[in-house]
């Protein structure tokens, strides 16, 4: 699994709670750092914020797309706490397959995860 | 304010670390130092510790001139007290020759200040894709040559390697990419490559290497297709430079005979 969040507090809280289910977790907190892991590793999930650059850039799009170049088995889930109807269409399009709000419980993207985990084998 | 990345700690000072592996020349079976290749890691303990994480990272940034001087900074630094003064093998991107307009000056002037002779230099050119401005690739690579800097192209036969570019560029070393090395044994298409990538090498007056040598096989087959330059596990993983020379317990010398 791959988190992308710029948030470090956000961030060590999803590891901690996806380590502790049992996922192998890699973390990345730029845009370049999660193409670059995406490009040389293989995930089974992705797990990334809308927004890493504090700007108004969604990041979280353009990695969903990028996924959808490089590596089709991979799940992608958008969290953000952006969910203008807009941009959860746009996700759909880039290739996202679950778009959740934050804050989300953990045990909700669990679950999200296992429902797109299920759909895919 | 400028947001705090990866890159900036890949270029702070102790940012980039060096590791040393040894490229031997084969010579009546035993195998002799010929060059040491600098292999670039990241902040220990980021995700760009990885070399093709970190250079992949970077490119993305499109920092590639930046981040190759900085690792040549620090390769010629680690290698200038290297007892027996080898060649030092240093990757570059082909954009950084095109782009950075005063790289040899840069080069020169960081191995004068590490008292080394420049002439000790192989540049290794990886990543090479379509040029914006080829006159200004083909005018460093001129440049570098009048210095007595050798050129070899990495990757060869995989990525953007080209034989437009193979002849173009002419490199006095060929790099074999791994795939093609290890495991050759036992697929006969790999040697037919392996064999075709010798015979352009030889016509264009070439050395070939054997990058990814992982095993005795591998060795005997790279050798019985008249390559002598060999690099890879089977001889000595990238070190931290202390000594070299040496090869890997692994490297049984009769078996070259």
């Amino acid at each position: 699994m791959l988190l992308v969040e710029d948030e470090p507090v956000v961030l060590a809280a999803l590891k901690k709670y996806f380590t502790g289910e049992g996922f192998d977790v890699d973390c990345a907190r730029e845009l370049e750092e999660a193409e670059a892991l995406i490009a040389t590793t293989y995930y089974a999930v992705v797990i990334a914020d809308l927004r890493l650059s504090g700007t108004y850039a969604v990041e979280g799009l353009t990695i969903a797309r990028f996924i959808r170049h490089y590596s089709q088995g991979t799940r992608v889930i958008i969290l953000t706490a952006h969910t203008a109807p807009a941009i959860q269409q746009s996700a759909r399009a880039f290739g996202a397959e679950a778009f959740l709000p934050k804050p989300t419980p953990l045990a909700e993207i669990a679950s999200t995860i296992d429902r797109l985990m299920g759909a895919a084998s | 304010m400028t947001r705090h990345t990866l890159l900036h700690d890949i270029l702070a000072p102790g940012g980039l670390s060096i590791l040393f592996q040894p490229i031997f020349e084969i010579v009546d079976g035993e195998p002799l130092l010929f060059a040491l290749e600098a292999l670039a890691r990241g902040p220990k303990g980021s995700n760009v510790e990885c070399a093709n994480v970190l250079f992949e990272y970077v490119r993305r940034k499109g920092k590639e001139t930046e981040v190759d001087r900085a690792c040549i900074a620090r390769a010629v630094s680690a290698a200038a007290g290297v007892p027996g003064a080898p060649p030092i093998s240093i990757n570059v991107h082909a954009s950084t020759l095109e782009r950075d307009a005063n790289f040899t000056g840069f080069l020169t002037e960081t191995c004068n200040a590490n008292g080394m002779d420049v002439s000790r230099v192989i540049l290794e050119i990886v990543e090479q894709q379509r040029f914006r401005d080829e006159r200004s690739f083909f005018a460093a690579l001129g440049a570098l040559r009048n210095l007595g800097v050798r050129i070899a192209l990495d990757d060869i036969g995989i990525g953007y390697s080209s034989h437009r570019m193979l002849i173009e560029v002419r490199p006095e070393l060929f790099k074999i990419d791994r795939y093609f090395v290890a495991g050759s044994a036992e697929n006969e298409y790999s040697r037919a490559a392996i064999e075709s990538i010798t015979l352009l090498a030889q016509r264009l007056g070439g050395r070939v290497v054997a990058e990814g040598i992982e095993s005795l096989s591998d060795f005997e087959t790279v050798t019985s297709l008249g390559i002598d330059l060999v690099q890879g596990y089977y001889f000595a993983r990238p070190s931290f430079p202390t000594s070299f020379g040496a090869p890997s317990p692994l490297f049984q010398p009769s078996a070259a005979h």
